[in-house]
């Protein structure tokens, strides 16, 4: 393998894709935001650099290599130049192709969501240094990424959890108890990630992650793994530490939630997820069972969460942890094909989900409503934003020929292909791919709900006056809907080949399967469909108001998709457990808060201020060190 | 430099003196000079930081010169350990004076509150740079004694009452020093710091010795306000004046708590495994019962005085680790390691505990209020405030790039390279149920609806202060510098080798 030294022109562009946003993104801090026009355009250009650094850095083709942060602030810097090993060694990176791709990605985020953030900004309430925000989360998510030395690593991506604090901009009850609940959760796992990074800094004396491949085969590389992994698991959004994902995009601004739980946090989660697995770490097969349970668990889980909900918000927050645990099922199988189709559902993943909360906030601009049941028949006022809608939301549900559907069936395809193996997991492969589909299958009923919820149906009284938004707003929708669309009919002809071999080596399918002649197959039957329609049924199509007895329909009357679902909700079977999960029973951060604040309570009981009491706890305090010491 | 080292000691007190005499006809006369005089005397110790030697300096009082390395006067000595500390000790008490410019016009007797601040920082500064046991002590009352009355210089009923338990707590603390000093100096016959670690060398009465560091651990403990001992710290740094709870959250409890202990345990005694033992146990004990107490509290400063008792664990643990290895002939690498994060911690804590006190202060300064729940939207109407305090909650929860993420970093780290996987697990744990605590103030003082208590309007509060919170909030930042190996060389390292190095180091302090 080549570990060679990058030449300058690597560092030129990590400066240009990482260290730029972040100055940028820390000057900015310090400008009002009455110059938020100024601020929104000058990050736009950053942002524009910074894609050309990650562009130019991934078209490079002697990856991986080594480099220094240091290096890319300047070479001849005597500063820099003259520091000891020893200080530099905590700056090093490591550029490998599976860095490079999710790098590409993060770029084109930020850019995206700029620019649909310059027309979002004006209308809703103000959102505080947003700009700024994505700039710092962008340059730190880059950085983070490339290094190698964990401390800067986990520095990193440490601060990504304030960010995406920062980003909710609290205003009011929900949204406060939102960030506080993400950031305890985010926090308390990069504080074991702490802990695993030490241990693993312990066993193998080494601090830079490149190159490690420890075997987990004692109790000490496992428990290393394991808070390893609850870091990923918790950035990323899989069970059993989800629950942020779902409080904070009801409560925060679209913008925030199309960039960092739909896009950037899923790009850096799987990242880490797919390093642990297959680089720092040997797994064994116990292990892989786990990850496996935990991928499929996640699925089901959320989205059956999702299924019963009625903000739109709330809905797709639920989506983002369910399709969270394909991705963590395809990096745990652990075959080339698994892993590939787990990355490029990462990276479908972000596209319609964040797709799919810009989708959200235009909705949410224009009608102002959260709920459901109170849009309806959006689909003719705003037409770009539906069809942008429809294709997410197809793709997300696993709809042929879309980019959902590609990745998911290569994960399907990884879990057939692991079912030749000898141990447990793979025994039960036929398990792992049944809930799979099934789990596919809910999200498309769940994603009928809100394409017919909010952009289908009579259309409201209320709702007369909303418009297509302006196009700032729609153009990154639309670009994301045909970046899914491509993805989806070139799958194996270009995207596969182009972006995800060099990070996993050579893909080879199961059997015979041809994106783009699929999809010609699928375009041939939908232009027969129509013609079939429009040649026997257009004449006889008559649109009319609801009557109920020959009387016209109250609003009541009408058909509501949402109450559609209310039998899931009302199923016998599963009546008890909805009840249970709307407690927050089994939230892992209400659980832990009700036992803190018990035992604080219990604290807090002897801690009355009695001044007798508190003189007794000294002479006990000593007369207890007397006795330890007599031992 | 040693020709400064008593400049540390007179010059606040010079200016206690000087205040009630020229207070009374001059205004300003009591703000400029404490100002001017902690300015000094911090210029004085960055200087002997960056002057680049780190060699020690030794005052002999009175100029007496040791006879055949026995030492005859009390002498003061500037290493870089109390180095250390008197750079944290002067630049809290600088910008807790710049705070109170503003801050204390809340009240009245300005003279005699900036005399008592006066008073208090001379006796920190004695306690860190004496060399006399004895001497010690009666640093360590001066300080104290100016504490209680300016924990009661509310005189409101709560003030009053803490201040009382403070004194009677403080009390049992003196009795048990003074016990031990008597029993130190019976058996060794001196009082000089090195020449009684030269004799206990030495010495084989061993279950003697280990009674009085029990006594000793027990009395600076109550100072240190360390778990079983901490009974008065919450009401104390509670009612204070927020610059005062400050200085005594950031600074006191450091300086007249934990130096001497680290001091005496490291310099003086000999090390043994079962001190090392009880040291880190307590330390523990404080570190998670602490945040416990501390996150069920919606008295914002009461919230803030539990975390020093659990922030203080977070020191102990990583000095009583380092003890711990040292003792058992462990690598000195790793109890360096140790050692440098418990000592990092430290500085760290002064800043932003004094930081996260002045915010509270600004609070209380506009809202006239402590409870959290009267509290909510803020960070629209005092933004700075606002700012500060976020970054001062960051880096006390250990989130990134703020100091006390690197500090708590070292700590965990170096438990586990030592094996000590559950006190590793505990600090992890415990810097959780910080962030959520501290999350907590986020959220009910900052966010939230917003309050408006009788259609007021709030404004953030005036300039000095403003000033002084935003000084910290950066030193929050820079301190993270510490972590960069050059820079914690010429930092941190010295001071831990004093701690680790003590007898082909103190031998030659003798005979200076």
């Amino acid at each position: 393998m080549n570990t060679d030294f990058a030449d300058s022109g690597i560092n030129l562009f990590i400066l240009m894709a990482g260290l730029l946003p972040l100055a940028a993104g820390l000057l900015f801090l310090f400008i009002p935001d009455r110059f938020r026009l100024f601020k929104g355009i000058f990050s736009l250009l950053i942002a524009t650099i910074s894609l050309c650094g990650a562009g130019l850095l991934f078209r490079n083709t002697n990856l991986p290599l080594n480099s220094n942060l240091l290096d890319c602030l300047g070479q001849d810097h005597p500063e820099t130049g003259n520091m000891p090993g020893n200080a530099k060694s905590f700056f090093s990176l490591y550029i490998d192709n599976l860095a490079v791709l999710v790098m590409l990605f993060i770029s084109i985020f930020t850019f995206l969501i700029l620019i649909y953030t310059l027309a979002y900004a004006h209308k809703r309430k103000r959102l505080p240094q947003f700009f700024s925000l994505v700039l710092l989360t962008s340059g730190s998510s880059m950085l983070a990424v490339l290094s190698d030395n964990m401390i800067l690593f986990i520095a990193f991506w440490g601060f990504l959890g304030l960010t995406l604090y920062k980003i909710i901009s609290p205003d009011d009850e929900a949204s406060s108890a939102a960030a506080k609940k993400t950031l305890i959760l985010i926090g308390a796992s990069d504080g074991i990630m702490i802990m695993g990074m030490a241990i693993i800094w312990h066993i193998s004396g080494r601090i830079d992650m490149s190159l490690m491949e420890l075997p987990t085969d004692s109790t000490l590389s496992i428990t290393a793994f394991v808070c390893l992994a609850i870091g990923a698991f918790t950035k990323a959004g899989a069970f059993p530490f989800h629950s942020w994902i779902p409080d904070y995009t009801e409560a925060a601004p679209a913008p925030a939630s199309a960039y960092l739980p739909a896009s950037l946090d899923k790009l850096l989660g799987i990242y880490f997820l797919a390093r642990i697995c297959n680089e720092i770490f040997v797994l064994n097969d116990w292990l892989r069972l786990i990850i496996l349970i935990l991928g499929v668990t996640t699925i089901i889980i959320a989205v059956m969460m999702a299924l019963i909900q009625h903000n739109y918000k709330k809905l797709l927050g639920y989506h983002a942890v369910s399709q969270v645990g394909y991705m963590v099922t395809g990096i745990g199988l652990g075959s080339v094909l698994g892993i590939a189709g787990g990355l490029f559902h990462m990276v479908n993943h972000a596209l319609y989900k964040s797709g799919l909360f810009l989708v959200a906030g235009s909705i949410k601009t224009q009608t102002d409503q959260d709920k459901l049941e109170k849009l309806g028949g959006l689909s003719r006022q705003m037409p770009l934003t539906f069809f942008a809608a429809l294709v997410f939301a197809l793709s997300i549900s696993g709809v042929p020929p879309l980019n959902g559907f590609a990745s998911k069936w290569m994960i399907y395809q990884g879990i057939v292909d692991f079912g030749h193996g000898e141990s447990l997991a793979s025994q039960l492969w036929i398990v792992w791919l049944a809930l799979a589909v099934i789990g596919s299958a809910l999200t498309l009923a769940s994603f009928i709900k809100f394409i017919s919820g909010v952009f289908l149906g009579r259309q409201k009284q209320e709702l007369k006056k909303a418009r297509e938004v302006s196009w700032l707003m729609w153009m990154p929708q639309i670009i994301l809907a045909i970046i899914c669309i491509g993805f989806g009919v070139f799958a194996s002809g270009w995207v596969i080949p182009k972006l995800f071999s060099p990070v996993v080596g050579e893909v080879k399918f199961i059997g015979f399967w041809n994106s783009s002649l699929i999809s010609l197959l699928i375009l041939i039957s939908l232009i027969l469909g129509i013609l079939t329609y429009l040649i026997f049924s257009v004449s006889r199509f008559r649109a009319d108001d609801i009557f109920l007895g020959g009387e016209t329909g109250k609003e009541e009357a009408g058909f509501s998709s949402t109450e559609f679902y209310e039998t899931i909700r009302n199923f016998e079977l599963l009546k008890p457990v909805y009840r249970a999960a709307e407690k927050k029973w089994f939230d892992i951060y209400d659980l832990s808060k009700g036992f803190v604040l018990k035992i604080s309570h219990l604290f807090s009981a002897a801690h009355n201020g009695i001044l007798s009491n508190l003189a007794f706890w000294v002479l006990a305090g000593l007369i207890f060190m007397f006795i330890f010491l007599l031992l | 430099m040693d020709k400064f080292i008593p400049l540390f000691v007179i010059l606040p007190l010079i200016a206690a003196f000087l205040i009630p005499v020229f207070g009374r006809f001059l205004k300003a006369f009591n703000k400029t000079i404490t100002l001017l005089v902690f300015l000094t005397l911090l210029i004085l110790s960055l200087f002997y930081l960056f002057a680049g030697s780190q060699a020690s300096f030794v005052y002999h009082i009175g100029g007496w010169k040791p006879v055949n390395g026995v030492p005859i006067a009390i002498c003061f000595l500037l290493d870089p350990f109390s180095g250390f500390m008197l750079i944290i000790i002067n630049m809290m008490a600088f910008l807790s004076t710049l705070y109170s410019v503003s801050y204390m016009t809340r009240y009245t007797g300005e003279n005699y509150y900036y005399t008592l601040f006066a008073i208090m920082v001379a006796g920190l500064n004695g306690v860190v740079i004496t060399g006399d046991l004895f001497n010690l002590y009666v640093f360590l009352e001066v300080t104290v004694i100016a504490s209680y009355a300016l924990v009661a210089f509310g005189t409101e009923k709560e003030e009053l009452e803490a201040s009382f338990k403070y004194q009677v707590l403080g009390g049992m603390a003196t009795a048990l020093i003074l016990f031990s000093i008597g029993m130190i100096y019976w058996y060794t016959k001196t009082l000089n710091i090195f020449d009684i670690s030269a004799i206990l060398k030495d010495s084989s009465d061993y279950k003697l010795i280990e009674f009085t560091q029990l006594m000793l651990i027990a009395g600076f403990g109550l100072k240190a306000a360390i778990m079983p001992f901490h009974g008065w710290l919450p009401d104390a740094h509670s009612s204070a004046p927020s610059p005062i709870s400050a200085m005594l959250s950031g600074v006191v409890i450091k300086a007249a708590g934990l130096y001497v202990i680290f001091r005496l345990f490291f310099n003086m005694f000999e090390i043994s495994y079962v001190i090392g033992i009880i040291i880190t146990v307590i330390g523990t004990l404080s570190m998670v019962v602490g945040v416990f107490l501390a996150i069920g509290q919606w008295d914002l400063k009461r919230l803030l005085a539990y975390h020093s008792i659990s922030q203080m664990g977070y020191v102990i643990l990583g000095v009583g680790m380092g003890m711990l290895i040292l003792s058992r002939n462990g690598s000195e690498a790793l109890a360096a390691l140790a050692i440098t994060g418990g000592l990092f911690h430290l500085i760290n804590h002064a800043v932003f505990k004094g930081l996260l006190f002045l915010n509270a202060g600004s609070i209380e300064y506009r809202l006239n209020t402590r409870d959290l729940k009267h509290m909510g939207g803020l960070s629209a109407s005092m933004p700075l405030t606002y700012s500060t305090s976020l970054g001062a909650s960051m880096a006390i929860s250990g989130i990134p790039p703020f100091n006390g993420f690197f500090s708590k970093l070292i700590i965990i780290v170096a438990a586990i390279q030592a094996r000590y996987y559950v006190l590793a697990l505990l600090a992890v744990v415990v810097s959780i149920i910080t962030l959520a605590s501290f999350l907590k103030f986020q959220r009910y003082a900052f966010y939230n609806t917003k309050v408006e208590h009788e259609k007021k309007k709030y404004r953030d509060v005036p300039f000095v202060m403003i000033l002084s919170m935003v000084i910290m909030a950066l030193l929050c930042l820079g301190l993270s510098l510490l972590i960069i190996p050059d820079v914690r060389d010429n930092v941190l390292q010295p001071a831990v080798d004093v701690l680790m190095r003590k007898n082909d180091y103190f031998i030659n302090i003798l005979n200076m």
